[in-house]
């Protein structure tokens, strides 16, 4: 267990490494892009003013005394402080991240346990027309990607239909008479950025438990289980699930990076205020401590459910300890 | 759902010997077929067996024999594509007419197996103690903290400690695996139990525990056991009654003693043949042939049987019996005697002295096995060889080959009938004679092949001796060839009769230790791919030891004792077989 530890250590030092000079490689520069905005009045900097905030965001520091200024604060938890939103970038973050985080989890839940119901049911109905259709659709799926879905769902559901909102996370301006009335119309906005993610999942916790549930029933154990004269759904949950459903949690854990990929995608489809869009928004406009501090955000998000979906498999499978 | 409780094979007078015990499972005309494409495949034909209470039955047989899918049968456990025909009765209930939901009823409460010892075998989530605990709880009144003590109490039974209930299977040894395998199917107190392959893979120690373990339980709880094994071993020391299964049939069942020292079937002897457990010191030769899909009709194992006949072919034996408490599916009534010489006695005349060469002897040679005639030169062995081939003349006594008396050369004129080979392989074959020449005489005089066929035969038989088959060879004249060779040369000469019988006299008394071995080993071999019988004539105990499925003893024209190999090396009766085995056998003493 303190190998795994250090390793995760190891690995979330050269992600904020990369995280340190990534954006410093990248092309292009805040203050040229802040002083040639494209609009009708040019706010230019002197090469004086360049210079101030130049020191004011220590960027005239040698690499070196950057990166330990950066690394210290992040341990302070101070990610920085936007140069386009001119607020602290940790609070920017934390305004956003409930939209995307709500969005990813449910995703998830939503899509690894429809998957698995299905995909188990497929098994128990291996080779049966029930199991052919469904396999056949979720093979589909699970190779479009998520924008198309978002895509797709926006023209229908949205623009062909009208009902679901086009775009953002709630009707603005709105006054809600009560908390019910205001998670509707979350839920509403919702929807569609969920299903689409949950869509682009579905197909492959589908195919993996399917896969999955398949090898369990064919082992001998199952066979052991029948005979000793078990209720069936002792049989189904208490066995045959019980080892399906490892590599199902695990893939979930370790899928949340992928998800949140997709979150980017799908976010900007449907305009929906969460990190994704905000992640968009930084990298026009070059707002690089933005960027990191999202890239950190997320960094630390999927290495912590790496951790948890670790220490999970652990628990539910007495064989890896 | 009343099943005929009618008194049955294994249906044996209990205890107290007053009343018959009812059985507790009786399988009735049990036929399991599966469809494999588009042909169906029969797994099990024709199954029928009962038992009781404390009763104990071993089915033995080859894997692909459906032993396996037997136990799966009653336990109800078959796949889906199977179909299934007959009945299996527990306690008068036919368990076949039961739903899936009243099955699962009797399922490991009151039939429990013991599966074939895998790692997939137990759950790899759950612990040891919740795989044995849930069965109390599904099965059983008892509350969950009776129950938890319960398997700790089973674990100790079969000898573990109540704190492995903790561990997980991927945690124990093969031999542990073994035990919590008994230990949850005996959790419920099941009647039957049924216990597959129970040592299989594991090493000898284990296989001993488990083994002692079982026949322990078995005495304490009195259930109706069913043990399924290809170690013959284990069923001997396990079971009191033996089914033997070939192909989804039972081709010979009694006392498994009685089985396995004198076994009616030519299958049964091949298993024993193969397991070096039963007979340590003679060589292990498996039963020549594969289990090859289904013969549509005609007995099962037609394909692989030594003595089979045309009959075999079309008509499917039924499991009959043949002695008191045996039975045998075989057209043939099981294992044929092939020779039998009853009575026979021989006088010479010396100086006007009458010498009595054989006195009295009888010997029976069973088709396709090996009987070594021992004793020391001059016991009149030779002779005796001689008179059972017809060669020499007998003052008294008649023998029988194949169930026909043998006059003069009656038996040896002809294919399929006996053939001699003698001792001294310089004076046997003519020297003069080409190797050709030599091996194809005998069906030259026969005059009944053309020559494409007897060139085609000649080629087999002396690619079988292991002789070179080229033209060149064939052609060179025996007085070429050294004492090994020219051996080979009368064993092929014997072979292309096809004989059914072979009578061997010393036949490697003459060569060298390797050539002797080479030629031994050839001629058991030949033996085990065409399925003759042979006498083996020899003075040689060692030898016998190593190729001997029974034995006849010499001593001054009478046979002494006769009995299996096995039991006249370690058990010997007469006084002068004693002081052979004491004194002819090299055993290694440090």
């Amino acid at each position: 267990m303190i190998k795994k530890i250090v390793e995760y250590i190891l690995t979330f030092f050269c992600i904020i490494t990369l995280n340190f000079f990534l954006p410093r490689l990248m092309p292009g520069d805040p203050f040229t892009f802040l002083s040639s905005d494209t609009g009708e009045v040019t706010v230019s900097y002197t090469e004086a003013q360049i210079e101030k905030y130049k020191s004011y965001y220590g960027l005239d520091l040698p690499l070196s005394e950057q990166y330990c200024r950066y690394v210290g604060n992040i341990f302070k938890g101070y990610l920085g402080y936007s140069i386009y939103y001119n607020e602290d970038v940790l609070v920017i973050i934390e305004k956003r991240a409930y939209w995307t985080v709500t969005l990813v989890v449910f995703s998830l839940i939503i899509s690894s346990t429809l998957g698995t119901f299905l995909g188990s049911l497929s098994a128990w109905y291996r080779d049966k027309l029930f199991d052919r259709t469904v396999f056949m659709f979720m093979v589909m799926f699970s190779e479009i990607p998520a924008f198309l879905i978002g895509l797709l769902l926006l023209f229908i559901g949205s623009a062909w239909l009208g009902w679901f909102p086009l775009s953002g996370g709630t009707r603005p301006f709105a006054v809600f008479p009560s908390v019910i009335y205001k998670s509707a119309d979350l839920m509403h906005h919702a929807a569609m950025p969920l299903l689409a993610l949950v869509l682009t999942r579905f197909g492959n916790f589908y195919l993996l438990s399917r896969n999955s549930m398949l090898t369990v029933l064919s082992k001998d154990y199952m066979r052991t289980a029948k005979a000793k004269g078990l209720g069936k759904h002792r049989i189904i949950f208490g066995h045959a699930l019980r080892n399906a459903v490892i590599p199902v949690i695990t893939r979930a854990f370790l899928s949340l990076g992928t998800v949140f990929g997709g979150a980017v995608l799908v976010e900007n489809v449907f305009n929906y205020p969460g990190l994704g869009k905000l992640m968009r928004e930084a990298v026009m406009v070059r707002d690089y401590v933005l960027i990191q501090g999202i890239f950190i955000f997320v960094a630390t998000a999927v290495l912590s459910m790496n951790l948890i979906a670790d220490i999970l498999t652990r628990k539910l499978d007495p064989r890896t300890n | 759902m009343q099943c005929n409780a009618a008194s049955d094979l294994f249906t044996m007078p209990s205890r107290l010997g007053q009343y018959i015990d009812k059985p507790a499972l009786k399988i009735e005309n049990l036929s399991v077929s599966y469809e494999l494409g588009s042909c169906s495949v029969t797994a099990l034909d024709d199954i029928s067996i009962s038992l009781s209470k404390n009763m104990s039955l071993g089915i033995a047989g080859e894997s692909g024999s459906g032993k396996t899918t037997l136990a799966m049968a009653v336990m109800g456990l078959l796949n889906q594509s199977t179909s299934a025909h007959g009945k299996i009765c527990f306690n008068d209930i036919n368990l076949q007419l039961l739903s899936e939901k009243q099955r699962s009823l009797y399922r490991w409460s009151k039939i429990a197996i013991v599966f074939q010892n895998s790692l997939d075998v137990l759950n790899p989530v759950m612990s040891v103690h919740e795989q044995i605990y849930e069965c109390l709880i599904h099965h059983t009144k008892l509350t969950s903290r009776q129950a938890a003590e319960k398997v700790g109490l089973l674990l100790e039974s079969v000898g573990m400690e109540s704190a492995h209930g903790k561990y997980f299977p991927h945690q124990l040894s093969g031999g542990m695996r073994q035990r919590i395998l008994l230990a949850m199917a005996l959790s419920c107190e099941p009647q039957v139990l049924i216990v597959d392959e129970p040592t299989n893979a594991l090493d000898v120690l284990s296989k001993n525990d488990i083994v002692n373990l079982i026949s322990k339980v078995h005495k304490e709880k009195e259930f109706a056991l069913i043990v399924i094994s290809h170690e013959l071993n284990t069923l001997l020391k396990l079971t009191s009654r033996l089914a033997v299964m070939y192909k989804g049939r039972i081709l010979e069942e009694g006392p498994t003693k009685d089985v396995f020292s004198n076994p009616l079937h030519i299958y049964t002897r091949g298993l024993i043949n193969s397991s070096p457990d039963i007979n340590p010191y003679r060589d292990m030769w498996g039963i020549p042939g594969e289990t090859e899909l289904p013969v549509n009709s005609g007995c099962s194992f037609f394909p692989r049987c030594s003595q089979a006949q045309n009959t075999c072919r079309i008509t499917t034996p039924s499991l009959e019996s043949i002695l008191p408490d045996r039975k045998v599916a075989c057209n043939r009534k099981g294992i044929v005697t092939i020779l039998k010489g009853s009575g026979i006695s021989k006088q010479f005349g010396l100086n006007g002295k009458f010498v009595h060469a054989c006195k009295n002897c009888s010997i029976e040679i069973r088709s396709g096995e090996t009987a070594v005639l021992i004793g020391e030169s001059g016991s009149g062995k030779t002779t005796l060889a001689k008179i059972l081939s017809g060669v020499l003349d007998s003052t008294t006594g008649e023998i029988l080959f194949d169930e026909e008396k043998i006059i003069k050369n009656s038996a040896t004129n002809r294919k399929n009938g006996l053939q001699l080979i003698f001792q001294d392989p310089y004076s046997s074959i003519n020297e003069n004679f080409t190797v050709e020449q030599a091996i194809k005489e005998p069906l030259d005089i026969l005059g009944q092949d053309s020559p494409a066929k007897k060139t085609k035969h000649l080629i087999e038989v002396i690619r079988a001796v292991q002789l070179p088959w080229d033209e060149d060879f064939r052609r060179r004249k025996c007085h070429t060839m050294s004492g090994g060779q020219r051996q080979r040369i009368a064993i092929a000469r014997a072979l292309i009769m096809e004989p059914k019988v072979l009578i061997a006299d010393e036949i490697s008394s003459m060569l060298d230790p390797s050539t002797q071995a080479n030629i031994l080993r050839l001629l058991k071999g030949l033996q085990n791919q065409t399925g003759f019988a042979m006498l083996y004539v020899t003075h040689d105990l060692p030898v016998a030891q190593k190729i001997a499925d029974r034995i006849y003893v010499m001593h001054d024209g009478e046979i002494i004792e006769h009995a299996d190999a096995q039991k006249i090396f370690t058990n010997p009766v007469h006084g002068y077989t004693k002081k052979l085995v004491a004194q002819g056998l090299i055993r290694s003493e440090n």
